[in-house]
Order: C-alpha cells, then sequence, then structure tokens
C-alpha cells in the first residue's frame, strides 16, 4: 500500500502487487518450503504475482533475529530467480545494522537517479499515508460497533482508500484525509453504552493483515464490539529506528519484564506486554493471533496463559495458516464473545448481591 | 402451552429438541444429516410435528451447529448461536455444579471449562480426525463390528493394549499390527477406545486445568468403551456424567437460549416448512482471484440466502438480476452434498 505511494512519487511507475487473495496464498504455499511460516508464503505469493503484473523490483524489509524472519528474503529471493524471473531484490534491513546499507539500500531502490531531497519527500508522503491508513483503522475500530450499518462505513473506507493512490503531495492526502473523517463521523449510530472491549495482539503480519486474518476485527465490530489492535505497522516501521519507538511499545516491554526478560524474536514481547496493558486497562478479553508455527508467538503463547491466570483475563488464542478454517475460526470467536458477555453479566450479579 | 424449539445441525448428525418453559424436553430427536442438511431438517421436523403436545405454541428457535445459518434460515430462527455455548447452556442447566464438559461428536470435538456456572475456557478440536466419533466409526468398520457393539465389546476386555493412535492412519495399522499378533477383539478396541481419549486430552486439554464433575455429551458418549476409558486415565477419581440426553445436549441447549432471550415475537416458519421446496447450491464467484465458494439457498424457486462471499456482494436483494447474468452458469452449479 505505502509502496505504491513512495513509487509514484519518485517517478517510478510502481506495479502494486494484487491485492492477497487465495490464489495468493495457494501461490505462496507451493512454491515455500512447507515448513516455513505463514507470512513468509503469503508475502512471496504477492511477489509472484506482482511479477507477473510486470514488477522488476521487489523491496522487502528484513526483521531482526533470532527468529527465522532474518533470513526469508533470502530464501524468497533464491525461490523467485530459481523460478527464472528476472527482477531486482533489495532487502532493506534495520538501520540498527548501519545506516550506510540502509540508505543504498533505498537508492538501489529508487534506481540511483534521485537526491537526497527527492527521497526524502517521497518517503516523507509513504509514511504519511501509512499514518493515515492506520488512522483509518482505527476510527473505524472505534465507532463500528456502535454504527447502525456497519456496511455504509465499508464504503466510506474503499472510496478514500481508492483516492489515495493517485496523489503526489501531503496536502492531496491531507484534504482526502479530512473528508473521510468527516463523512464517517456523520454516520448513524445507535444508543449503546459499555461494549465488550477486545484486544488483540501477536504477531505483526497475521494480526494486521485482515485479508489473512478472517478480517476478525470487521467480524467482531459488526458484532458491537469494540475492538483494539496492539499491533501497527507504522510501529513496526518505526522500531526498525533506535529513537522513535513509541511510548506504548516501551511501556509494553517494560511491563513484559517480570514475565519474559529475553528477546524472543518478532513480536512475542509485545504480545506478552501488550495483553498485560489491556488488562490493566479493563478490557474483557485479548485475542492473540499468529502464525501456526511461529516459534515467538509460541513462547508468547505459553506465557501468555499465565499472564491471564494471574490478571484474570479471557484470552483466545487462534492460530493461523493455509489450513485454517473461516468457519471454525468464526465459531470460536463467537464463543468467546459469549464468555466474556456471561462473565460481564456474572459481575453484576455479584455485585447487586453483596 | 408455550414451547421452544432447539435444532443443531452438524455434517454429521442433525439433532431436535422441543422444550416446554421449565426448561424440560418434551420430544427429541437423533438423525443423520447424511451429507443432506435439507432434508433432515425436514424430516426432524415431521418428527416434531408428530410428537407435539396439543394446544402446545412455538414461541422461539434457536440453531446451532456447523450448519446453523442454513438451519436458522430454512426454520426461521430467532438465535443463530455457536455450538460450544449451546453445549455449555445445556450441561449447566442440566448439572449447575458441572466444572468440565467433553463433548465428542462425529467431526469434531470440544472441551469447555466451567467454574461457577460460567465458561472459563474452552478449546475446540476440528481438523484432527483422530479425536471424533468417525475415528471410532472408521475402525468399526475395518474390524466388522456394529458401532453400537463397540463400547460393550471393549469392556469385555481383561487387558488393554496400547495402539499408537496419534492419528488415524497409524492407528489403523498398529490396529492390524496388533491382531496380528494374536490380540483379541475386545483388547484391540479397548486400545482404541483409550487411544481416542489419549488424543482428546493431548489435544485439547494441554495448559488447561480440568475439574470434576465432568458431563461428558455428544454422539460417542454412548459408548461405554470411551466412558470406561475415561474413568481409567483419571484411574476413577473423577466423577464423569452422561447424561441420558447426551446425544441432544445441542438442540437442548439452542432452545434453552432462545428460552432465555424471552423475546416476543418469533419468526418460526411453522411446520409448512416441510411441504416447501428448497434448493441448496453452490457455485465458485470467479469475478476476482478469491474464487468464493457461495452458497445459495432458495426457497420455492426464489433465492432466499446466500453464504460464503468475502467481499460480500452476493446478497439477496441485489442478487435476482444478477443471476440471471449467471444464469447458464448455475447449470454447471453441482448439487451441494
Ligand atoms: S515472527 Fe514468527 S512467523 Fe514471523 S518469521 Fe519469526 S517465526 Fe516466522
Ligand atoms: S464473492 Fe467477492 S471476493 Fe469472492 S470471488 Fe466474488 S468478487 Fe471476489
Amino acid at each position: 500500500m505505502v509502496l505504491e505511494v513512495l513509487y509514484p512519487a519518485l517517478g517510478i511507475e510502481i506495479v502494486p502487487p494484487p491485492p492477497i487473495t487465495k490464489k495468493t496464498i495457494e501461490i505462496g504455499v507451493k512454491l515455500a518450503p512447507q515448513n516455513a511460516c505463514f507470512p513468509m508464503k503469503v508475502t512471496l505469493g504477492n511477489f509472484i504475482e506482482g511479477i507477473e503484473k510486470g514488477a522488476d523490483t521487489i523491496f522487502m524489509a528484513g526483521g531482526v533475529g533470532p527468529c527465522r524472519f532474518g533470513y526469508y528474503g533470502q530464501i524468497q529471493r533464491i525461490i523467485i530467480e530459481d523460478l527464472g524471473y528476472d527482477v531486482n531484490f533489495v532487502l532493506i534491513d534495520s538501520p540498527r545494522y548501519g545506516w550506510k546499507n540502509f540508505f543504498s539500500s533505498l537508492k538501489t531502490m529508487v534506481g540511483g537517479k534521485w537526491s537526497i531531497s527527492h527521497i526524502h519527500r517521497a518517503v516523507r508522503l509513504a509514511w504519511n499515508v501509512l499514518r493515515y491508513v492506520e488512522e483509518l483503522e482505527k476510527t473505524s475500530r472505534l465507532v463500528r460497533w456502535k454504527l447502525k450499518d456497519p456496511s455504509q462505513l465499508d464504503r466510506l473506507i474503499e472510496k478514500s482508500l481508492k483516492e489515495i493512490k493517485n496523489i503526489t503531495s501531503v496536502v492531496q492526502l491531507e484534504e482526502i484525509r479530512s473528508n473521510a473523517l468527516h463523512e464517517i463521523s456523520q454516520l448513524n449510530t445507535l444508543e449503546k453504552n459499555e461494549p465488550i472491549k477486545i484486544g488483540i495482539v501477536g504477531e505483526v503480519y497475521i494480526a494486521q493483515e485482515f485479508r489473512v486474518n478472517f478480517n476478525i476485527e470487521k467480524l467482531l465490530g459488526n458484532m458491537g464490539i469494540l475492538v483494539d489492535n496492539s499491533v501497527s505497522t507504522a510501529e513496526y516501521v518505526l522500531n526498525f529506528f533506535p529513537l522513535t519507538r513509541s511510548r506504548e511499545k516501551e511501556e509494553a516491554w517494560k511491563l513484559a519484564k517480570p514475565f519474559l526478560k529475553r528477546f524472543v524474536g518478532g513480536e512475542g514481547i509485545d504480545t506478552v506486554g501488550s495483553t498485560i496493558r489491556y488488562a490493566q486497562q479493563g478490557f474483557d478479553g485479548v485475542i492473540h493471533l499468529y502464525p501456526f508455527t511461529c516459534m515467538p508467538e509460541a513462547v508468547a503463547k505459553s506465557i501468555v496463559v499465565g499472564v491471564g491466570r494471574e490478571y484474570n483475563i479471557p484470552i483466545l488464542h487462534l492460530a493461523i495458516d493455509e489450513h485454517a478454517g473461516e468457519a471454525g475460526m468464526i465459531t470460536r470467536v463467537e464463543a468467546f464473545v459469549d464468555v466474556l458477555e456471561m462473565r460481564r453479566q456474572q459481575k453484576v450479579r455479584k455485585a447487586s448481591c453483596s | 402451552m408455550d414451547l421452544y424449539l432447539g435444532v443443531d445441525v452438524g455434517s454429521v448428525t442433525t439433532k431436535f429438541a422441543l422444550i416446554t418453559s421449565d426448561k424440560k424436553i418434551y420430544s427429541s430427536c437423533y438423525l443423520k444429516t447424511s451429507g443432506d442438511p435439507i432434508a433432515a431438517l425436514k424430516t426432524g421436523l415431521k418428527y416434531i410435528q408428530s410428537h407435539y403436545p396439543s394446544g402446545g405454541v412455538i414461541r422461539g428457535v434457536g440453531t446451532t451447529g456447523s450448519a446453523r445459518h442454513l438451519a436458522g434460515v430454512v426454520v426461521g430462527a430467532d438465535m443463530v448461536k455457536n455450538e460450544i455455548t449451546a453445549h455449555a447452556v445445556a450441561a449447566i442447566t442440566l448439572l449447575p455444579e458441572v466444572r468440565t464438559v467433553f463433548e465428542i461428536g462425529g467431526q469434531d470435538s470440544k472441551l469447555i471449562i466451567i467454574r461457577d456456572q460460567v465458561v472459563e475456557d474452552f478449546a475446540m478440536n476440528t481438523i484432527c480426525a483422530a479425536g471424533t466419533g468417525s475415528f471410532l466409526e472408521h475402525q468399526a468398520v475395518r474390524l466388522g463390528i456394529p458401532i453400537e457393539e463397540f463400547g460393550k465389546l471393549a469392556l469385555q476386555a481383561q487387558q488393554s493394549v496400547r495402539i499408537a493412535g496419534r492419528c488415524t492412519v497409524f492407528a489403523e495399522s498398529d490396529m492390524i499390527h496388533k491382531q496380528q499378533l494374536g490380540f483379541g477383539k475386545p483388547e484391540i478396541i479397548r486400545g482404541l477406545c483409550e487411544a481416542l481419549v489419549r488424543n482428546f486430552i493431548n489435544n485439547l486439554a494441554t495448559g488447561k486445568t480440568i475439574l470434576d464433575p465432568i458431563v461428558f455429551q455428544g454422539g460417542v458418549a454412548a459408548n461405554q468403551g470411551i466412558v470406561q476409558a475415561f474413568h481409567d486415565f483419571y484411574q476413577g477419581k473423577y466423577k464423569i456424567i452422561v447424561p441420558q440426553e447426551h446425544g441432544i445436549m445441542g438442540a437442548w441447549g439452542a432452545a434453552l437460549l432462545v428460552l432465555a432471550a424471552k423475546q416476543e415475537k418469533t419468526s418460526f416458519q411453522g411446520f409448512e416448512v416441510i411441504n416447501r421446496s428448497y434448493e441448496n447450491r453452490s457455485f465458485t464467484c470467479d469475478d476476482c482471484p478469491n474464487s468464493c465458494e457461495i452458497v445459495v439457498l432458495k426457497e420455492e424457486n426464489k433465492v432466499k440466502a446466500l453464504w460464503g462471499s468475502r467481499c460480500g456482494k452476493w446478497i439477496p436483494e441485489l442478487v435476482d438480476e444478477k443471476f440471471s447474468e449467471k444464469e447458464e452458469k448455475t447449470l454447471s452449479f453441482s448439487k451441494n452434498s
């Protein structure tokens, strides 16, 4: 999404990868090693579809060990080269491992033709777009649960996302942004108070990418639940840079300390810390989303179970991969919501007895 | 007399429970779905109609099970609930002090942890067949024993033989191996029951605190061999109760839930449903690479409901014109079986 904006602003034609569909997943699953993580399979499928549409340069962010994310880019590159595609592969590593590498990757990415200030402007626009997309998601989380007709919201979001595809400046973005936010605020709402609140934690890709997590946020929102997602792509990017980590992230890490002292890779620590944060903020429950074979999240899961006991907050763990069935997931989510509702009623009953 | 109907349509069996306002079951039935949920629904309704108190009025209908949405549209449900909640509510009503529910059906199994009459945690297995009823049925066929006899035979075993039952395929070859070693059928069956119980516990109970009393429900609870294997697993320390209504707990739960909702009007379609014509088909939408499998329910040749679209574009109100466009494609509709 963001790359789509970054490239046209840089004057390079961009081929946006087609949205993730069942076919994307099928391609990725077929080509990737069987025991690779699900996110790696899906992004691989994504790249292939992008190449089929004419892309000649692929950009991918490298992750930080000790989990397998660190070398996924390499494997994907080998697979794509073995298939006989002639494309450039640009791996962007965290600047934590050296700014020189970071900038030279960025430069290769744009073909080496542009000045630093040009790149800077493009990156800034892309960054603002990413922030806006997340703002839209956040806003819809805040209102969806009380809307009379949530499908109106879906339409507004879709419209706005289409509009930002062609922009070239932050000013244009700002106009689209204020329009959309205004329209959303005008939607009809129902009289409801005190919704059930659920926080989402887990691995960044699965927890964030609605096309692979069966759009769990929308599912919950349409059931009248207020959802918060602790995972954000913008955060993820910020975390690449040593000084820009957000307060929430620092806080989550601090909270996780008593339970988990070592970096376990991926978002393991964040999962633990955010679960505690939700518990302290009085959320009714937490949903933990992760790829089926993800090591950091498996570690986090076993710790989160203890956190749930200690803080008395129900947690639903959902492992997602190419075998996950939508029906089974919906049944679990519905049952989980029932659990939260029953607990609320029980609390009310107990309070009125004493 | 006010009545409430609960319907539980699973992929293997379909259950009905008709209850009175004091939560008691007036009549119930348990049928095979046999791949045709609509036929099963009609058969069940016929049964309920002929086991119906004079002067009774159905005030509410609840559906549950994997085909709960379909059943809800056909019968006219006031409440469509997931099977975990339905099973839990039935168990709590039956035995308020229940702390654990084991439910083993034909295609899936569930474990529900209850404390103070509230569900605290649950787990459901929908992928691995080795912890479900179909595992046993499969092996029964192999051994040439009717599944009804299975449990009784298991109890006759003098000793048990350990069968590696991690998955159906292994269990099968290991079973044959044990047969060749000369173990009798009762021993082998007992071994299979124990393997199923181990699978159930391994798959669902890891990290959960199982406390008794345990209510064991679902079709497989009829199998005394499995009940015994659970007792043995817990070395007889846990109180395990198999309710008489074990097979229809989900349907009963759905009825109880709709009773508790106390709504004023019901959407129940009446027993005329038995005489209406329904068509349940599916086709693949090829408007985008998602290739959603769209399920269409037609009532008297009119599109009544659609499921399965990811983008939400297939809705009955909009579908008629789009449909005529696609009508030729309907030819290639395969009957949903
Ligand atoms: S975080 Fe998990 S899913 Fe992601 S690469 Fe690491 S192990 Fe795989
Ligand atoms: S129903 Fe919608 S999402 Fe599914 S294949 Fe058709 S157009 Fe695509």
